[in-house]
C-alpha cells in the first residue's frame, strides 16, 4: 500500500493559493508528521488528500489509483480519517460511536452485524477502554474521546488512517499515548499521517515529516533531515534548538523554540538570493559524515529482533559491531560504530531510544 | 466509573431484543383495541369485541349499528392515528439527526405550513377532501422544493443552518398566506371550517383518506428504517460523514424526501399536528439512549400509541370534539417537563 500526492496544488475559489505544487508519498507502516505554522493549510492539505476538497491541481493516489475516480466505499474502507475530537456534542454510547467505523464496509441499507460488535468490543478491550463501552460521547474526557474517535477509524480495518491533530488539546500523558497508540499501528503495516503542532512529537514518534510553510511551499522527507533549526526558523520564523535530553539511561531529542523572529522584509535587492535563503531544504546525505559510536544496553530479549532490522536499514553506514550477552543480569549489550550524516546518526539513535527496554547514548567524535 | 446513565437495556441479549420488539409490535395493538371500545356510542368492550370479530369474519349486515360505527367511524380513525403517531415521531427523530438539533421538529424545512396552506386554500374553494388532502400535499412538496433551493446557495456547500433558515422563511411566508386567505374566506361558512382545520383534528377520517395518506407515510417510515444505522452518522461533521462511505447529498436527501412525504401526508390528511415530532423522539431517547438502530422502532410504536391514546380523549372527553394539537401540547408540555428535569437535559 503506497499513498502518494502528485504535484497537489490547492487554491480556494477567487482566493489565494494555498498549497502549492505538494509531492510525497508514504509506504507501508510508515508515519508521515505533517507541520507547519497556523495557517499553512495544514487541514487544507488534510481535506485535500482524502477528497473532502478537490485539488485544483494534481492528485492523491492510493496504490497508483487516483482518489477522485474511486467510490466513496471503496477509498474509505482503506483510508480512515480521525478528526479533532472536540464535537463531543453526541450523546451516543462509546460502543455505537465506534460501530459506524464498520459503516464503510456496508450500502446505505447494511447493517452491522454480530461480528462488527465483536471487533467493537475487541478494539476497545486492545486500547484499554472496555470501561468506557457503556458511556456516552458527550461525558468523555478529550483524552478518552480522541482515543474512541481513533478506535472507530481501528475497526474499520484500514490501510491508512489519517488524523486531524489528535493531540492537540490532550494533556502530556494522553498525548504520549496518542502517540504511542499510533505507533503501534504503524507497526502492524497501517500507515498513519497526522497533523500536529510539536516538531517534538513528529521527531519523536514519526518516520516522515513534511513542513508547510505560509507560502504553501513544503519540504517533505525523512523527519530528521526535514525538522532542523535552518527549516523551523524559514516555516515558522522561530530560533530553535534541536539537541537532546541526557538521562543515565537515554538520550531524548528534543526542539525548544527559544526566540520569534522579526518578519522578513518582503522585497529583497537581490531576488535570486532571497529565493535561496527562503527555501527549505533537506540535508544532504552524502557528504559532511561524522563518526559516532551507540552503545546499547537490551534488557528486553524481544526487542533484539526490531535493534537488528534498524542496524540492517543502517548498513551502508556502520563500519563495526560488537554484541556480547551479559546472561548474570539478562542483559545484551551491543555497541556500534558508525560513519554517517549527522542526521541519519539521530535518526538511529532517536528510533532505538523509543524502545522499550533498551537505553542508548551516543557518542560523537570531534570533528 | 459511576457514569453510565440509567437506560432500559435492550439490545445486549437476543431475549431482551425479541421481548422489545414484542412489545413495540403489541402496544399499539393493546392500545388501539383498547380505544375500539371507547367512544361517544356507549358499549361495552365484549360487545365492541364481538361487533369486530362480526366485521373481520362475516361483514356488516342491516341495521348492525355497532358494527357499523367501528368499521366505518372508530377503526378508520385509530388506522389514522397510528399513521400520523409513528410517522410525525419518525420524522422529527430523522430531522433531528439531519440537522443535529434536538430543537427540530417535522416541519423545520416548512412542510407544515406549505400543506396547510394548501388545504386552507382548497377549503376556500370548498373541493372534496381528497382533493384538498391532494393540494395539501402538492403545496407540502412544494414548500420544502423551496427551502432547499433556497438553502442551496452560489456556489458554497449548502450548510445546514441556510437550510433551517430557509425553512423558517418559507414557513413564514406560507403562514403570511394563510392569514391572507383567512381574511378573504367567508366568515360564516368557510373561516370556521378553516380554522377548525388548522388546529388539526382526525375527524376526517375515513378509509378513503387513511388510503390516501398510507403509501407515503408507510413509505417514508420504510426508508428512514431502512437507513436507520446511518441516522446515526447523520449529526456528525461533513467530513466525517463522507468519511464514512457514504454520500453526504444523498444520505441527507433521502433523509429530508422521507421526512417529508410523511409529514405532507400527515398534515393534508388532519391538520397540524405539533408537539409529536418532538416528544416522542425524546421520550424515547431518555428512555433508551441515541441509538438511532433501536430509536426509530420505538419512535413508531410510543408515536402510534400517544396517538392513538390522545385522539381517543380529543373524541370522547367532550360532546364537542377537542383540536388535537391543543390536547398533544396540553399532555406534552407538562410530560416533557418532568422528563426533562428528571433525565437532566437533553441532547442527540
Amino acid at each position: 500500500m503506497t499513498f502518494e500526492v502528485k504535484n497537489g496544488s490547492f487554491r480556494y475559489a477567487h482566493g489565494r493559493q494555498v498549497l502549492n505544487n505538494i509531492s510525497f508519498s508514504v509506504e507501508n507502516g510508515q508515519m508521515l508528521a505533517i507541520l507547519g505554522p497556523n495557517g499553512a493549510g495544514k487541514t487544507t492539505m488534510l481535506r485535500c488528500m482524502m477528497g473532502f476538497l478537490k485539488w485544483t491541481e494534481g492528485h492523491s493516489l492510493l496504490d497508483g489509483e487516483d482518489i477522485a475516480g474511486m467510490s466513496q466505499r471503496k477509498l474509505f474502507s482503506k483510508v480512515a480519517y480521525v478528526p479533532q475530537a472536540k464535537n463531543a456534542s453526541l450523546a451516543s454510547s462509546v460502543k455505537d460511536m465506534v460501530l459506524l467505523g464498520r459503516s464503510s464496509h456496508y450500502t446505505i441499507f447494511g447493517k452491522p452485524g454480530a461480528k462488527d460488535r465483536q471487533l467493537v468490543t475487541d478494539t476497545l478491550a486492545r486500547l484499554g477502554l472496555s470501561a468506557l463501552a457503556d458511556c456516552s460521547c458527550a461525558e468523555l474526557s478529550g483524552g478518552e474521546l480522541q482515543m474512541v474517535l481513533i478506535a472507530r477509524a481501528i475497526v474499520s480495518e484500514p490501510q491508512i488512517i489519517i488524523l486531524d491533530e489528535p493531540e492537540s488539546n490532550l494533556d502530556f500523558k494522553n498525548q504520549l499515548i496518542v502517540l504511542k497508540t499510533l505507533r503501534n499501528l504503524a507497526e502492524q503495516g497501517i500507515t498513519c499521517i497526522f497533523n500536529t503542532h510539536y516538531p517534538v512529537h513528529a521527531l519523536r514518534h514519526a518516520d516522515k515529516a513534511l513542513l508547510l510553510d505560509k507560502s504553501g511551499n513544503v519540504c517533505f522527507g525523512a523527519v530528521h533531515e526535514v525538522i532542523t533549526e535552518d527549516n523551523m526558523r524559514r516555516a515558522f520564523g522561530v530560533e530553535t534548538v534541536i539537541g537532546q535530553i541526557e538521562t543515565p539511561h537515554n538520550e531524548y531529542a528534543d526542539v525548544l523554540a527559544v526566540n520569534t523572529l522579526p518578519e522578513e522584509p518582503a522585497i529583497s535587492e537581490d531576488p535570486s538570493e532571497e529565493s535561496e535563503k527562503n527555501t527549505m531544504t533537506q540535508i544532504a546525505n552524502e557528504e559532511n559524515t561524522r563518526l559516532a559510536t551507540l552503545s546499547i544496553i537490551v534488557e528486553d530479549r524481544e526487542n533484539a529482533d526490531k535493534i537488528n532490522a534498524m542496524l540492517h536499514e543502517y548498513g551502508q553506514y556502520i563500519i563495526g559491531r560488537m554484541g556480547m550477552p551479559y546472561p548474570k543480569k539478562e542483559v545484551s549489550i551491543i555497541c556500534v560504530v558508525i560513519d554517517a550524516p549527522e542526521t541519519a546518526i539521530s535518526a538511529l539513535s532517536g528510533k532505538l531510544g523509543q524502545l522499550r527496554g533498551v537505553s542508548m547514548k551516543t557518542t560523537y567524535s570531534k570533528k | 466509573m459511576g457514569r453510565k446513565k440509567f437506560r432500559l437495556d435492550v439490545t445486549s441479549t437476543r431475549s431482551r431484543r425479541i421481548l422489545f420488539y414484542l412489545t413495540l409490535i403489541l402496544l399499539p395493538l393493546l392500545a388501539g383495541v383498547i380505544c375500539l371500545c371507547i367512544g361517544r356510542y356507549t358499549t361495552t368492550a365484549g360487545e365492541t369485541l364481538a361487533a369486530l370479530g362480526r366485521i373481520l369474519t362475516q361483514g356488516v349486515e342491516q341495521g348492525d349499528n355497532l358494527a357499523k360505527i367501528i368499521r366505518d367511524m372508530r377503526l378508520p380513525r385509530i388506522v389514522l392515528a397510528i399513521l400520523v403517531g409513528a410517522g410525525l415521531s419518525v420524522a422529527g427523530l430523522a430531522f433531528q439527526s439531519l440537522f443535529a438539533n434536538p430543537m427540530a421538529s417535522p416541519d423545520t424545512l416548512g412542510v407544515a405550513a406549505g400543506a396547510s396552506f394548501g388545504a386552507v386554500l382548497a377549503l376556500l374553494f370548498d373541493t372534496s377532501t381528497l382533493t384538498t388532502q391532494f393540494i395539501a400535499l402538492l403545496m407540502g412538496f412544494a414548500a420544502v422544493g423551496l427551502t432547499l433551493s433556497i438553502g442551496k446557495g452560489k456556489g458554497a456547500e449548502r450548510s445546514l443552518t441556510s437550510m433551517i433558515l430557509g425553512g423558517m422563511v418559507i414557513s413564514s411566508l406560507f403562514s403570511a398566506l394563510i392569514s391572507l386567505v383567512k381574511l378573504v374566506a367567508d366568515t360564516d361558512s368557510k373561516l370556521p371550517a378553516i380554522t377548525y382545520w388548522l388546529m388539526g383534528s382526525l375527524s376526517n377520517a375515513t378509509w378513503y383518506t387513511v388510503a390516501f395518506a398510507l403509501p407515503f407515510v408507510l413509505g417514508g417510515i420504510g426508508l428512514l428504517y431502512s437507513i436507520r444505522w446511518r441516522l446515526n452518522i447523520l449529526p456528525m461533521s461533513e467530513d466525517e460523514i463522507q468519511a464514512s462511505g457514504s454520500n453526504v447529498t444523498v444520505l441527507r436527501l433521502v433523509t429530508a424526501l422521507a421526512s417529508t412525504m410523511i409529514t405532507a401526508a400527515c398534515v393534508s390528511t388532519c391538520g397540524q399536528v405539533g408537539w409529536v415530532g418532538l416528544l416522542i423522539p425524546h421520550i424515547c431517547r431518555m428512555a433508551l439512549g441515541s441509538d438511532n438502530m433501536v430509536l426509530v422502532p420505538a419512535s413508531v410504536s410510543v408515536g402510534a400509541v400517544f396517538m392513538i391514546l390522545v385522539d381517543t380523549a380529543a373524541r370522547s372527553l367532550s360532546p364537542s370534539e377537542i383540536p388535537v394539537s391543543v390536547l398533544t401540547a396540553i399532555i406534552g408540555a407538562p410530560v416533557f417537563i418532568a422528563l426533562l428535569r428528571k433525565t437532566g437535559g437533553w441532547s442527540l
